[in-house]
């Protein structure tokens, strides 16, 4: 059977064709999707998924499971690795029994990340293989396979997608699913090293790092024969293309458009780290000139260049091109365009992606004819309300108070749309940590009000040590916690605090308000959508010193809950709008800027967009003129 | 001195930053961007309109004052040291008990209830006691709201915010209390600078103006005060004549005396740069009298300077009801009182100079008024 799969639906297919029993991760795009495939099928499937509270210890669950001689995967996403790669490290070395796969989702670009961070790196500096699917069937029948390596070299084993792999689709070949009833057993009866019944550590290091390095020189030696490794092109190609993952796509697209398929040879690799020696080699041989089409850093350029360098003295001195030579930029997404140009550059064929004319006229189109978007919360979310009151708050309080942001849909702080509150963002947790930090400055003389935020899934995820920290050491410091009822960024999926997992079974939640309290903070909570109460509370606990939270509560508005719901129908009193002759200067418009206010070019006053409006009925609080009527939905 | 108006953000470079901010309340509650907040004016937001009554009637944007007082007030009555004088007295409340709920004698106290029985006012916008001895402008309409609120504050009560306010609502007869920066905003209002706010200031009916040496930072004497006191405690607060040298501050457990040495580093930084000691633009302004009995006789008395014809009305008025008490004004008290008001001018000059080091700079002062600009021009 034949369907067309999301790159991350086929992760989860392979995963359901290796007979994968347990699924745990933390929700990141572009990773979400695969858990969230896998916890639809979990009963029928009999799997269990989890939503683990973060990465590191989804991949500690994940490899429990491995450990009892199950097989389970750990999807994340790129930053989500630099979590676990603490427990990764010493996973690599204890080495695993079932099959392990841990899933990066990378997001070249930052499409949806704070940063372009590389998983690959952490194949190599932990010893663990890696595969780069580079098409959709691949992104299925890798996974599958990379369970069988798993057990193989009984080492965990790491998939690498892309954000252009992971959420594009492709035609995928369905293979069966397995029917084998999984028994977990956890075995340490054996002698104390033995693999698959003693105790599983990465100690003593002397006898489990040389093992762990011969694991790594056995993957290397299936990677010779590897069916992931595929060349295309004439036996004496001019030009040696090297790439992997969704650059594949990429270069096959431009060897197309440039009809260079007789003069280009293009080696696709599958298996990334270790590199297969031999194989490399042997297509090293058939020209001088290599290009390396990679994304973000040179991992692939760099160890194709040691390889090279080792053999010189057979393959001789090659010319490479690529991201240090500067054919191909160092940072951002590829596509096809832009390694087209790369080849026309190397090969002397002419290409231009546009028509130069249409190019003009398209970016004059663009130009006058979309409307201004800005970066923005939606309509009726809570957070520009919360920020709203954060801003206000810090104003008044009048000592330069800041906001150290944190990573979720309200790091949109740092810019106008959360009135530029937030001056610090960094990983998940860190926004409380550095406050935590900050406010331990007054020591020297460091007189500014200090506050942190954090959404709910945040919360668990990485604040919460934060706020020990916090506490314990006396930190002056107000932490306002953005309670959303989920997830949210990553689409609503659940986190502790909820009373539903990831498999939609009931589950106890746990209470932020009195998690807190019982850490010794004090804590207030408040309705977001009360500002005067909202912003009062705010400036009542910047004067009290220790640790403060403040917990905000107010579902999303693009929640399963509530979307579609109006609690309020709003709509502007055109009598009372006084448009450019009232002294608020379009606060509502200019400053407020939800996008389901709008200024009306033709009457020169604001009105309600009433398709966009989600009814929340803030901007009615915040409307100098009492213009903004605001009426109990019917 | 040409009055060019502009908007929130040369507001807030020359005179937020500036530090020249008295915390009055003129800009606040014109618009939503403004606001006041603990003796401090904040901006909330950016506002970019080119010309903004925040701007516009700030006491310490340029201001051309010779013209402003030639205006106002009948010229034949300026005088260059305290402003126009119609009149000079000394008063206290005739009632007892108006006397020991207000500032030495009462007669402000006195005044605003009169104006407010009378109907010549509906509104009075005086200094409420607020907490920890964080002052707010409030409106009250009743002769009994005024007396429970006679006592000086010490830290600037942001009243002409609260005029703002009221006057948007418009329909009212509105008398404040004002001190000196205060009685200049609102005087600048009168001009009608900007159309859409020209209307709101015929409501303005009455301004008494108060003596006023300085204001203190509220943080600064908070933070003094709560070394010495529990905050709670404190009654109230005075500052006798210049040789004692002293705050007093009467608490439940009796006075307590802290040296202005201690106090002046608590002054807010602006007052150092005012010019106007008496409360020059006011109908009548009232201050503390000085008495050859010495203080302890002269602290139950007022001196007064009535300025306009509806000032005058008023004392007249609240003489014939038998409701201010009057006695004769000591010989030299009149020449004293206009030393110290050149005192202060001087003071204010070479401070803004001392900062501009350009004698034809005093930033929002102008160089060549005829009695702050000879100050400029004289050396030291």
């Amino acid at each position: 059977m034949r369907v067309l799969l999301m790159g991350n639906e086929a992760i989860a297919r392979g995963a359901l064709e290796a007979g994968v029993n347990v699924a745990a991760g933390y929700p990141g795009t572009p990773s979400s999707e695969i858990i969230e495939n896998l916890s639809r099928v979990a009963k029928e499937r009999n799997l269990y998924v989890e939503w683990s509270t973060n990465e590191k210890i989804s991949l500690e669950v994940a490899a429990a499971a491995s450990f009892a001689k199950l097989r389970a995967i750990c999807p994340m996403k790129q930053n989500g690795v630099n979590v676990a790669s603490d427990f990764l490290l010493h996973l690599a070395g204890s080495g695993t029994r079932g099959g392990l796969v841990l899933v990066s989702c990378d997001d070249p670009g930052a499409l949806s990340s704070a940063n372009e961070g590389e998983s690959r790196h952490f194949a190599r500096m932990v010893e663990i293989p890696l595969l780069e699917p580079g098409d959709f069937q691949e992104a299925k029948d890798m996974t599958k396979w990379a369970f069988e390596l798993s057990e193989k070299i009984k080492n965990v084993v790491m998939v690498r997608s892309v954000t252009r792999m992971s959420h594009a689709s492709g035609n995928v070949w369905f293979g069966g699913l397995p029917d084998k009833e999984a028994k977990a057993a956890f075995r340490f009866d054996g002698p104390l090293l033995d693999p698959e019944s003693g105790s599983v550590s990465s100690l003593p290091v002397s006898h489990s790092h040389p093992v762990q390095q011969g694991k790594i020189k056995k993957a290397q030696e299936i990677f010779e024969e590897s069916p992931f490794n595929t060349y295309q092109g004439p036996k004496k190609p001019e030009l040696l293309v090297i790439t992997s993952s969704v650059c594949n796509l990429y270069c096959r697209e431009a060897i197309h458009l440039l009809g260079l398929k007789d003069r280009v040879g293009l080696l696709k690799l599958g298996t990334t780290w270790p590199l297969p020696l031999k194989l490399v080699k042997k297509y090293l041989l058939t020209t001088d000139k290599i290009l390396i089409v990679e994304e973000v850093i040179p991992f692939l350029e760099e160890s194709v260049k040691i390889l090279a360098a080792e053999q010189a003295r057979e393959i001789g001195i090659k010319t490479f091109y690529g991201k240090k030579e500067g054919t191909i930029p160092m940072t951002g997404e590829l596509n096809a365009d832009l390694v087209a140009s790369a080849f026309s550059k190397i090969m002397g064929v002419p290409y231009a992606p546009m028509e130069p004319e249409y190019e003009k006229s398209s970016k004059a189109a663009g130009g006058s004819m979309t409307p201004g978007r800005d970066l923005t919360f939606c309509p009726g979310c809570p957070h520009r309300a919360s920020y709203w009151s954060i801003h206000k708050a810090l104003q008044l309080d009048n000592r330069k108070g800041f906001v150290c942001g944190d990573i979720g849909c309200y790091s949109l702080g740092l810019y106008p749309a959360g009135f530029r509150a937030v001056k610090t963002h960094h990983a998940m947790g860190s926004g409380l940590g550095l406050a935590s930090g900050f406010g331990k400055l007054d020591a020297f003389g460091l007189d500014q009000t200090v506050m942190a935020v954090c959404g709910d899934s945040t919360f668990f995820h990485a604040a919460l040590p934060a706020l020990v920290n916090a506490i314990h050491n006396r930190a002056n410091v107000t932490l306002v916690v953005f309670d959303n009822g989920g997830t949210a960024m990553t689409g609503f999926q659940p986190h502790p605090g909820l009373t539903v997992n990831a498999m939609g079974q009931e589950a106890p939640n746990l209470d932020i308000a009195r998690i807190c309290e019982a850490m010794g903070a004090k804590v207030e909570t408040r309705d977001p959508f009360e500002l005067e109460e909202t912003r009062s509370t705010l400036n009542r606990l910047m004067e009290e010193e220790g640790t403060k939270v403040l917990i905000l509560r107010q579902i999303c508005a693009l929640s399963p809950e509530k979307k579609g719901k109006k609690r309020y129908t709003m709509r502007v009193e055109e009598t009372r709008c006084l448009g450019d002759a009232c002294s608020c200067n379009r606060l509502c418009t200019r400053i407020f800027r939800c996008p389901g206010l709008v200024w009306d070019q033709g009457k020169k006053k604001s009105r309600i967009d009433e398709v966009i409006c989600a009814g929340c009925g803030v901007c009615a609080d915040i409307c100098p003129a009492s213009a903004i009527i605001r009426e109990e939905a019917v | 001195m040409e009055m060019n108006i502009m908007g929130q953000k040369e507001l807030h470079k020359e005179v937020r930053e500036a530090q020249f901010c008295t915390g009055c309340g003129a800009c606040v509650n014109l618009c939503p961007y403004q606001a006041s907040y603990r003796d401090e004016v904040i901006t909330l937001h950016p506002c970019d309109l080119k010309e903004g009554g925040c701007y516009a009637f700030c006491p310490r944007t340029p201001t051309d004052l010779d013209a402003l007082k030639k205006r106002l007030f009948d010229p034949k009555d300026l005088m260059p040291e305290i402003g126009a004088m119609k009149g000079f007295y000394i008063t206290r409340a005739a009632d007892a008990k108006v006397r020991a709920k207000g500032q030495h004698g009462g007669t402000v106290t006195t005044l605003m209830s009169l104006a407010l029985q009378e109907g010549v006012i509906d509104t009075a916008i005086l200094a409420d006691e607020g907490q920890t001895l964080l002052p707010q402008g409030t409106a009250v309409r009743d002769p009994a709201g005024v007396r429970k609120r006679g006592k000086s504050r010490f830290v600037v009560s942001p009243n002409v915010a609260e005029f703002n306010r009221l006057a948007k609502e418009g329909g009212k007869k509105i008398g404040i209390v004002a001190t000196p920066c205060q009685g200049l905003a609102l005087a600048k209002m009168r001009l009608k600078p900007l159309v859409s706010y020209a209307d709101r200031i015929d409501q303005l009916k009455l301004v008494i103006g108060l003596f006023c040496g300085w204001a203190l930072s509220w943080r600064n004497l908070v933070a003094l005060l709560r070394k010495k006191t529990d905050l709670a405690e404190i009654e109230g607060m005075d500052i006798p004549p210049s040789k004692y040298h002293i705050l007093q501050v009467y608490t439940k457990k009796g006075s307590m005396d802290i040296s202005l040495d201690e106090i002046n580093p608590c002054v807010r930084g602006a007052c150092w740069y005012c010019p106007d000691l008496t409360g020059e633009f006011s109908d009548i302004s009232v201050g503390s009298a000085r008495l050859s009995e010495g203080w302890e006789e002269a602290k139950g008395w007022n001196q007064v300077i009535v300025r306009t014809e509806r000032g005058q009305q008023l004392l007249d008025l609240a003489r014939e009801r038998g409701l201010l008490e009057f006695r004769e004004v000591p010989g030299g008290n009149l020449k004293k009182l206009k030393t110290a008001s050149m005192s202060k001018k001087k003071t204010a000059v070479k401070n803004l100079i001392l900062r501009s080091r350009d004698p034809q700079n005093l930033f929002y002062l102008d160089s060549k008024d005829p009695v702050l600009g000879t100050l400029a021009r004289r050396p030291e």
